[in-house]
């Protein structure tokens, strides 16, 4: 099992009273609220958390959000590369660029060849089509999005792969001359991370062997989709995938006692609270099937958000205990999902940096020398999600998850 | 030289099928036509689902006219339609009539001129499109009325999808079309509700001046949706005016 730390980066200085008059801490909120100094301190001690987690033998992963409160990662290139600059071992999990939300594809092939080519192949590189919200700063056409995903996709593929110059008239993108430079280090390209869960997206990402990613979902979804993409991966010949085709990203955070585990973890539940957002956030216009729309309107999407604490840690999306129980939960994880690079948000909110580094320290010392083993030797595990074990029928996932 | 017997009316976002409202009672003077646009539930959806402009509705319409003059209408979304035909084909028209239409960007960059339909709640939408927001009717939207089925819900998110086919970015608007305003030599009229905040009257206003023949009447007490709200007003600041201009021959 892979672990990555991650932090949003939170601007944790929103006022209940403020939050609640702009529906939330998204993509709506005035930046006067927003205050240099402060914001200069955060990024300071983000970046030390970042430094020391990977000193302590953890991955890392960044991500960008944009006009928002709840993330000061405006460019998840931008943050790799200064995640890059702090750190000298840990992989840098871009997770990832919202594709259709970046005007350039093409810009988008360069600065990932370039964080590649600094840093000798430190990178995995994601692609995303960016949460619902994330329409309104960019502006881009939401019914668009998937398609965008996959045209940027192949031009940004073509870009690092073709090795000579060519032009790109598709449906969305129009350059006349395209050959990138730098290559990224790795070749033919640094992997390829995807988060999703919708049928459409999970089959693609299988059938490119790429690696699938689950954000918080419950575990029978998350299950769930791991077993449309182990379908779809065989059917496209590329046999049974191993854990390290499988990400999820769980908050995190472990002490030496349940009862102070459970004070301070109880804090993550900042990331999960839900503004009311306008209908067209919530639900984009051609974002998503009329059908997905119809049931997150009537409250059948984004259950996890309404989970309590307690069910949170039951449920196994919050990794919240001492040492030996967060191990117990993360063999769990990989028992019922197969899943082998696990996501660690280990800070959200209000929790102090000395909550995180001391959680990191404890993880590193305890947890990690036990779950690194985990799925090693995937092969020989009797495991439900086996494909020849795997007696479930493969459905559609109408998602718990948040993206 | 004949009469135009047929009005061709273009309905705006969110509003139910049919010649609902003041439409119906058109009825008695013209033909009136309310046809689904494509994308909206009509038959050509499935046929259509690449189309991504305004243009290409205007297209349609044009191509879909026979020889005869008719009377062309909008409201909102429709009008920004109605508007697109107009310049391209403006012997085409008897008259036009414009209902609060978008289409056109009048102000500065940060000046919005258009509520945004594709963001707001419904209840939102109501709030700034009618002057009284208890006696809403005629529209359907994602969870708009409460209680409908799952079905209904359904279309409605396809309507709003279909519209940002056409209408995302710019949004609500065709920058290429206020250079040709002044081409649209037909008699117009442009009618607005006095309390519409989805469009404002003063934009309407300053609209009609940039149309060469063009009346600006507004209806005291309705919002964005004067057909509905108030029926009565409607016809008759809009009957006389078809009415007036339904001798054809002279443009053709």
């Amino acid at each position: 099992m892979k672990c990555y730390h991650f932090t949003e980066m939170p601007y944790p200085y929103i006022s209940q009273e403020v939050e609640d008059e702009h529906r939330g801490l998204k993509y709506f909120m005035p930046n006067r609220y927003y205050d240099p100094v402060r914001g200069y301190e955060l990024y300071q001690r983000y970046l030390d958390e970042y430094e020391l987690a990977d000193e302590l033998g953890f991955d890392l992963m960044v991500n960008e959000h944009h006009q928002s409160a709840s993330t000061l990662h405006v460019s998840a290139t931008l943050s790799a590369a200064s995640v890059l600059a702090r750190t000298r071992k840990g992989r840098v999990l871009v997770l990832g660029t919202p594709l259709p939300h970046r005007e350039s594809p093409v810009r988008v092939a360069e600065e990932v060849a370039y964080l590649d080519a600094i840093s000798a192949g430190r990178i995995n590189c994601g692609f995303v089509r960016g949460v619902q919200g994330e329409t309104y700063p960019s502006n881009q056409n939401p019914v668009h999005n998937m398609d965008m995903f996959f045209e940027a996709h192949d031009l940004i593929k073509e870009a690092w792969t073709r090795q000579d110059l060519f032009s790109w008239e598709g449906r969305f993108y129009h350059y006349r001359y395209v050959s990138v430079w730098p290559r990224p280090y790795q070749q033919p390209h640094p992997p390829i991370w995807v988060s999703g869960t919708t049928s459409k997206l999970v089959e693609w990402t299988a059938r490119q062997g790429y690696t699938l990613c689950n954000l918080l979902g419950a575990y029978d979804d998350t299950a769930r989709s791991f077993r449309l993409y182990r379908k779809a991966a065989i059917e496209a010949g590329l046999g049974e995938p191993a854990p390290d085709k499988f990400a999820y990203l769980a908050f995190c955070h472990v002490a030496p006692t349940e009862e102070q585990a459970r004070r301070v973890g109880e804090k993550l539940m900042y990331y999960l609270k839900q503004g009311r957002q306008r209908l067209g956030a919530a639900s984009p216009p051609g974002y998503s099937s009329t059908a997905a729309a119809v049931a997150a309107l009537r409250g059948k999407l984004g259950e996890v958000r309404k989970y309590s604490f307690e069910r949170l840690i039951d449920e196994g999306i919050m990794l919240v205990g001492t040492p030996d129980t967060v191990t117990k939960q993360i063999q769990r994880l990989y028992d019922e999902t197969g899943v082998g690079n696990l996501i660690l948000m280990n800070h959200a909110g209000e929790m102090t940096s000395n909550e995180v580094r001391d959680s990191l320290c404890l993880f590193s010392r305890e947890v990690m020398p036990a779950v690194a083993p985990i799925g090693r030797d995937w092969r020989d595990d009797d495991t439900s999600w086996r494909v020849d074990n795997d007696t479930q029928p493969v459905e559609t996932v109408l998602a718990s998850a948040l993206s | 030289m004949g009469s135009a017997e047929r009005m061709l009316f273009l309905h705006d976002a969110d509003v139910l099928p049919g010649p609902i409202g003041a439409l119906g009672q058109l009825d008695d003077l013209v033909d009136i036509e309310v046809p689904r646009h494509p994308g909206f539930g009509s038959p050509l959806d499935d046929a259509t689902e690449e189309w991504d402009s305004v243009a290409d509705l205007a297209q349609h319409y044009l191509h879909d006219l026979d020889g005869e003059q008719v009377h062309l209408a909008g409201a909102g979304f429709g009008g920004w339609i109605a508007l697109e035909m107009a310049v391209r084909a403006p012997r085409r028209f008897a008259s036009l009539v414009l209902v609060s239409p978008y289409g056109v960007k009048l102000f500065g960059p940060t000046d919005r001129e258009f509520a945004d339909v594709l963001l707001l709640d419904p209840s939102e939408v109501v709030e700034l499109g009618w002057a009284d927001p208890a006696a809403v009717y005629g529209l359907r939207m994602p969870g708009f009325p409460r209680g409908l089925e799952d079905a209904e819900y359904e279309q409605a998110f396809a309507d709003r999808a279909a519209l940002a086919r056409y209408a995302w970015k710019p949004f609500l608007h065709d920058p290429r079309l206020r250079r040709w305003l002044h081409v649209v030599d037909v008699p117009t009229l442009v009618v607005v509700g006095d309390r519409d905040r989805m469009v404002t009257p003063e934009h309407s206003r300053t609209l009609a001046g940039l149309l060469p023949r063009a009346d600006y009447v507004e209806i005291p007490g309705a919002g964005h949706y004067p057909y509905l709200e108030t029926p009565e007003a409607f016809v008759s600041a809009v009957a006389p005016f078809v009415a007036a201009n339904s001798m054809t021959g002279a443009g053709l």
